[in-house]
């Protein structure tokens, strides 16, 4: 028998997409975790991160204090979560069982790669460009608002996207405690020796993670205010942002003619 | 080592068949057992699993036995295959269950992918492995009234205001089932429960008897819950079990195998644990596996006071 084949069989069984507990239920709780985990931690961890890389002092301490998050390992923090009283293993809405706990044990998950990014982003912004907007009269708001921000969006987007693979990733471990997600195609898979079943649920899994990442890229692309100066392999800023000139050998084509 | 229970029985039935192998090991046998014992008396090896319901259950038999003038060796194992296959051979006795004995002797037989010739009746279930225990050279005992099975439990109140105290009263009810994780797909679990009680069933895998699926059943959150038989925490917790009253769990009364072969040397060893059989219940296991698994008292311990409460020590 082979596994591979197996596999692609399962995959292509419409009935297990559509059951109950099938894979489409499932994806659904698992994008909701994900994204309303990683929603919960740019909420709490950009405008922290981005403030402090404003003032240009505390970073160290934030960046270290949520990576904290990366050395205590989430399974261990999501069976914590769901042995105390609150938040516990109960129905959280849409978000199935052991919900509140998932979305917790996520979203600390999700902090390290956000407030790292964007508090280099902010402090990376050149010195030269902080003069000058400090030389024009701009006040701190003004700075980071229409300076230090859109400047800094590029690699604040990287950490989203950062993060947000490695939470979807990780919510699959939800299922060991009988949580929402794919994760418990997969576990169940193993229990039942239907090795298939498992493989597929992984297959699904990966499959997303790389749909999440191309659409996280094209994001990432679309908040950048100077695309193309991230396309040459030595950028000159000042060049490429104003409107670009003819050159000597065109010029001198159009004259030939 | 090997030779030891070949040579027991060449000593006390007087048939020297192996005498030219071992002339040392024969004369350790013969000061360790013949003289001292009675005619009844000899080497046994008694072979089972090593969770604590069979290792209980073992050292019962072994205690009995060693009352009764028999040198008892216990091999506990992980797995049956492991001590069947020796069966007769190095193991003599085995504490069984009816249906796995059946249902491993059919597959040794016939094949992984051999359907199952349990069913839930006792007596259906030994007439069909009649055939194979008599191929294999094993004899089984009385079974014991004592059904270690997979059973499912819910609140004393859920049972009072439903007015539920057996399976088929589930029947068309949407329930959540807090079970071992490879429950879906079993005859024995969700899809029996599905397919021969017609309930509803969610399933959340949270384990065997576990802590998890205690707390899910006691705070609402499942209805059902999985357990054994043989559970004695069950009351205090103001649980009770439902019966399977239609029958989806394989008969795995408690059972003595034997050897043939032993047995028509050893003859009183049948009159012996038939005795224990006819003690053994499923709440009288239940309340000594408390002391094991919840006291940690050693099963030795345990088995000798419990067969002194019984009067059979």
């Amino acid at each position: 028998m082979n596994l591979f084949a197996e596999t692609w069989r399962y995959l292509l069984d419409g009935s297990n997409w559509t059951e109950n507990g099938g894979f489409l239920s499932r994806l659904v709780e698992q994008l909701l975790v994900s994204f309303t985990a990683l929603g919960l931690a740019m909420a709490i961890g950009l405008p922290i991160a981005l403030w402090l890389g404003h003032l240009g002092r505390g970073g160290f301490l934030a960046i270290n204090i949520s990576n904290v998050g990366r050395a205590v390992p989430t399974f261990a923090l999501l069976a914590l979560l769901v042995t105390l009283d609150w938040p516990g293993s109960g129905y959280f809405g849409p978000y199935g069982r052991a919900g509140l706990a998932t979305l917790i044990a996520l979203g600390l998950f999700a902090l390290p790669p956000l407030i790292t990014n964007a508090y280099v982003a902010v402090r990376e912004v050149p010195l030269e460009i902080r003069q000058a907007a400090d030389g024009m009269g701009m006040s701190g708001a003004q700075k980071f608002w229409r300076v230090e921000l859109p400047l800094s969006m590029p690699l604040v987007m990287s950490g989203v996207r950062l993060a947000l693979v490695q939470v979807w990733a990780t919510s699959t471990i939800a299922a060991l405690v009988a949580g929402p997600g794919v994760g418990r195609i997969i576990t169940e898979g193993f229990a039942t020796n239907t090795y298939s079943q498992g493989m597929a649920g992984a297959v699904v899994v990966a499959a997303v993670a790389l749909v999440l990442e191309l659409l996280a890229a094209v994001a990432q692309r679309l908040v950048d205010p100077v695309p193309r100066a991230r396309a040459g392999s030595s950028p000159n800023r000042e060049e490429q942002l104003s409107e670009p000139r003819p050159k000597v050998a065109e010029a001198a084509d159009t004259v030939g003619r | 080592m090997k030779l030891r229970r070949p040579l027991a029985v060449a000593l006390s039935t007087g048939l020297l068949l192996l005498a030219g192998c071992a002339g040392d090991d024969l004369a350790e046998d013969d000061n360790n057992n013949s003289d001292d014992s009675s005619s009844t008396g000899g080497a046994v090896t008694l072979g089972s699993q090593a969770f604590d319901e069979a290792a209980l259950v073992t050292a019962m038999y072994a205690a009995l036995l060693e009352d009764t003038g028999y040198d008892v060796e216990t091999k506990l194992v992980e797995t049956r295959p492991a001590y069947l296959n020796e069966l007769p051979g190095e193991i003599d006795i085995a504490p069984e269950y009816l249906a796995g004995l059946g249902d491993q002797l059919n597959t040794d037989a016939n094949g992984e992918d051999a359907a199952p010739i349990s069913t839930s009746d006792t007596q259906e279930t030994l007439d069909a492995m009649a055939p194979l225990l008599e191929e294999k050279g094993i004899t089984v005992l009385e079974p014991s009234e004592a059904n270690s099975q997979n059973a499912y439990f819910v609140t004393q109140e859920f049972s009072d205001s439903e007015g539920v105290t057996a399976l088929s009263d589930l029947e068309g009810q949407s329930v959540t089932l807090a079970a071992a994780p490879d429950c879906k797909g079993r005859d024995d679990c969700e899809k029996g429960l599905t397919e021969v009680y017609g309930i509803d069933i969610t399933l959340e895998p949270l384990g065997y008897a576990s802590p998890e699926t205690f707390q899910a059943v006691l705070e609402g959150e499942a209805q059902l819950g999985q357990t054994s038989t043989f559970d004695g925490t069950l009351e205090e917790q103001g649980l009770l079990l439902l019966e399977d009253d239609r029958g989806i769990q394989p008969a795995q009364n408690l059972i003595p195998a034997v050897s043939t072969e032993f047995l028509g040397e050893h003859p009183d060893v049948g009159d012996t644990l038939n005795g224990l059989m006819e003690v053994l219940t499923n709440d009288l296991l239940a309340e000594a596996l408390v002391k094991v698994q919840i006291d940690r008292e050693p099963v030795e311990d345990v088995a000798q006071q419990f067969l002194e409460d019984q009067g059979l020590l």
